[in-house]
């Protein structure tokens, strides 16, 4: 009998279970969407950020101080100590290596460099640095131009590894070009600074397929392939680097990641050693690297966390704005759903129903219509979720990922039938309390 | 017996169902009072983001050319013609030697500008700038020359003494200079300033008005964005301002639909009322304008509660997430009216709409 009267109230009652269903569908969607989006910001928001280049920096400990003004460093090149390429390797295995998204190793040449052009008899003095430009490292493709994405290239991004017969492909700054008259195709000869013997000499083996503005010192520079160095006429080297930038999805700094953890106790070093605050990369780094110092770049790490805290700030609130909103908006409708519906509980009252089967029955079917309605909510609100996110952050270089939180299901479920049967209890209780012929005889 | 008078009927319906009408208000209430909080966080947005991006320093870079200094003036021009709410640094610049020998960078910089724009720096107590010696070492600097407690540098064979108490870290150059104050720096050294950081509030198109601007004022110094920082802000801005807008809509729909549906429900409940005026001699067009009056009524009330509880709520979010206050916006008002009087009129209409066709003996009949 039941089953039979909630079958029917499903079957007859089209109208009014489609209204109430449509207010718990849209809630739903609104904080499936909203709860979808403000949980996946902060990686979205993240990749945005890397517009503001590497958050931590590794570079020699021996090195002496950098004697720089205005980008310009003014130390003779030889003179410092340098990190191996090698080492980098170690990096993978550090434990966030995962959460490593960039890697741009460097080589300073200095300024004690010599280009000589086609058709020149005197060389002239030039800076140079040598960077990777796009080289797999595990899982990642990464280098100069990934980490630097404000870098303009007018020609094309040059290779890193010699082709056989080719040139060494490089990039010239924009006001060295000027300066030097190079344009997109030249060819010309380098010869580094002593001591920096590892870039072969041959002649005219550069040649240029890009020029670089870059809106810092490096459009003075050239930049020249570090990887296509490796097999030189000495046989495979070890390269030399100066410094390396890394990009890390970090955790906003809090008090507790500014602590020192050599004094902290041994279960709160392995806390702070676990969280992935840039302190503790750069932590792991030190320790997997002999003789490397590694720093967060805190103009860059600081600020991201401060602007990724409050966007994200931001949604949660709205998210509970919403969740608000939408609880609000369902338990006006469901109450109002009930209130119509008070000739029934008289006739079934009257009819010898209990309070307890008749409250059962409504429950049920609220219920029923919170699961199925909350369920497809769920699924509009996750896609409505990837639409908009794909649609707000597209031409990030991400494919529009699905956001399907499996999580989310039961906690909106669980919500949704939580603001329905609260929603409907006191047009419940206030029919069944009631006398039934007084319903009855209203609604004649 | 009193004439029955419009505004009779419509007292009445409101005192005589007070739950009803109470509902009613409780849910125009609601809708206003979330367009009110979205449009009002969504009005200061972009202004409050830009402020956030501050953090990030001077994106303006203006250097002297090689060897030469800026003019004395230069300083007071450009925070003139960059506006009152830019900030600006000027720093000077030496190469100096230790006793060691060693040679290390020496920054003169006017120490409460300097903390200002650079909010990212680590210093553990800045030095009182008027204090003798003082100084801010960069950590590797202060590495490099020993801890001990006084340092003194040569430039040019004339000495100076420093008191290596701060420390700063930063991770970037600042990491090898030691910093001095201005004065007690060009006191030493005969130098003055050669570059100035600039920090310009607002989006790219602001920076670049201020850079064409300073060029044509001060055409010998070399005016430079960072560039990453000035398209990185209005990148993220924009998307930002986007997901908010985003949810903004899907906010107000879904409450907008429940709402209507709501409203919509309790006039359809007074279906018999409807019959009886219509049995009782009245035309389509009088009932129509009585729900509709009704209803708008009510939207008014809800709009007039909902700017107070929507303002609220947006100052209490704004205060929560970004620190500082977001004043309540008369400017959304009308937007909030319009959309709370469309759905009043729609949650009238509909219903009456749908029983334009029924008969009122049947209605009245129970049918």
């Amino acid at each position: 009998m039941f089953f039979r009267l909630l079958m029917e109230s499903f079957l007859r009652q089209r109208r009014r279970k489609l209204l109430a269903g449509i207010a718990i569908l849209l809630g739903t969607t609104a904080v499936t969407a909203m709860l979808a989006l403000a949980t996946t910001i902060g990686d979205r928001i993240h990749k945005e950020l890397a517009v503001y280049g590497a958050n931590i920096i590794i570079y020699p400990k021996a090195d002496q101080l950098e004697v720089k003004v205005g980008g310009i460093d003014i130390k003779p090149a030889s003179s410092g100590s340098y990190l191996k390429e090698s080492d980098l390797e170690k990096i993978k295995g550090i434990f966030w290596a995962n959460n490593i998204t960039g890697v741009s190793p460097e080589l300073d040449l200095g300024s004690g460099g010599m280009i000589r052009q086609v058709g020149s008899t005197s060389p002239a003095p030039v800076s140079a640095i040598a960077v990777w430009f796009n080289v797999p490292f595990g899982q990642l493709s990464t280098g100069a131009i990934a980490l630097h994405p404000w870098w303009k290239i007018h020609g094309q991004v040059p290779l890193d590894y010699l082709e056989k017969f080719g040139y060494y492909q490089v990039l010239v700054g924009s006001r060295l070009a000027k300066q030097l008259n190079l344009s997109v195709g030249d060819r010309f000869s380098y010869t580094p600074p002593p001591g920096m013997n590892i870039l072969k000499t041959s002649d005219l083996s550069y040649q240029v397929v890009g020029v670089l503005s870059s809106g810092d010192q490096t459009e003075e520079k050239l930049v020249l392939p570090l990887k296509s160095q490796i097999y030189s006429d000495h046989g495979k080297l070890d390269l030399r680097l100066s410094r390396v930038e890394l990009t890390a999805r970090t955790k906003p700094e809090d008090a507790f990641a500014r602590k020192n953890p050599d004094t902290l106790s041994p279960r709160d070093h392995d806390r702070w050693y676990c969280s992935p605050y840039a302190n503790s990369i750069a932590y792991q780094i030190r320790e997997a690297i002999p003789g490397a110092q590694a720093e967060q770049v805190r103009r860059v790490e600081q600020s991201e966390g401060n602007v990724l805290k409050r966007i994200s700030g931001l949604m949660w609130l709205i998210s509970a704005a919403a969740l608000l909103a939408a609880g609000f908006a369902v338990s006006a409708a469901m109450a109002t759903a009930i209130l119509e519906r008070r000739g029934e509980i008289g006739l079934m009252r009257s009819l010898g129903a209990s309070k307890a089967a008749i409250a059962l029955l409504f429950y049920s079917e609220t219920g029923l219509l919170a699961i199925f309605a909350g369920t497809l909510g769920y699924l509009a609100g996750s896609g409505l979720a990837a639409w908009l996110g794909a649609r707000i952050f597209r031409g990030d270089g991400g494919s529009p990922e699905a956001i399907l939180i499996p999580v989310l299901l039961p906690v909106v479920v669980a919500l949704a039938l939580a603001v329905a049967i609260g929603g409907s209890t006191p047009s419940i209780r206030a029919a069944l309390r009631m006398n039934p012929s007084a319903i009855l005889r209203e609604d004649a | 017996m009193a004439t029955l008078s419009l505004s009779g009927i419509l007292r009445r319906s409101l005192i005589h169902r007070r739950a009803r009408s109470i509902s009613a208000l409780i849910a125009m209430t609601v809708s206003a009072g979330v367009a009110t909080a979205l449009l009002t966080l969504y009005a200061d947005l972009d202004q409050k983001l830009h402020k956030e991006f501050r953090s990030f320093g001077a994106n303006v870079v203006l250097t002297a050319p090689a060897h030469t200094e800026l003019p004395p003036d230069a300083l007071a021009h450009v925070q003139q013609i960059a506006g009152p709410d830019a900030s600006a640094a000027e720093f000077a610049y030496a190469v100096a030697t230790t006793s060691t020998g060693t040679a290390v960078v020496v920054a003169g910089a006017d120490f409460t500008a300097a903390k200002k724009i650079n909010s990212w720096w680590q210093v553990d107590t800045w030095p009182a700038p008027a204090a003798p010696g003082a100084a801010l070492f960069g950590q590797r600097a202060a590495t490099a020359v020993g801890n001990a407690q006084t340092v003194t540098l040569k430039y040019a064979g004339n000495p100076i003494t420093l008191q290596n108490a701060s420390r700063l870290t930063t991770g970037g150059d600042e990491d090898s200079r030691i910093y001095v104050p201005l004065a007690a720096f060009t006191a030493w050294t005969g130098l003055s300033p050669s570059v100035i950081e600039l920090q310009v509030p607002g989006g790219a198109s602001r920076v670049e008005a201020t850079i064409a601007q300073l060029k044509q004022q001060l055409p010998e110094v070399q005016i430079q964005p960072v560039r990453q920082l000035v398209e990185g802000e209005s990148r993220i801005v924009d998307r930002t301002h986007a997901l908010m807008y985003g949810a903004v809509l899907l906010i107000a729909l879904t409450v907008a639909v429940s709402v209507l549906a709501t409203l919509s429900a309790s006039v359809l409940e007074r279906r018999r009322d409807f019959a009886l005026m219509k049995a009782l001699g009245g035309s389509q067009m009088q009932l129509m304008a009585m729900f509709l009056l009704e209803a708008l009524i009510l939207a008014l009330a809800g709009v007039a509660a909902g700017f107070l509880v929507g303002s609220t709520a947006a100052w209490i979010i704004s205060e929560g997430n970004f620190h500082t206050a977001t004043l309540p916006h008369i400017s959304v008002l009308p937007m909030v009216l319009l959309i709370n009087l469309v759905i009043a009129t729609l949650a009238a209409l509909l219903p009456l709409h749908v029983l334009r066709g029924l008969q009122p003996a049947a209605l009245l009949k129970g049918e």
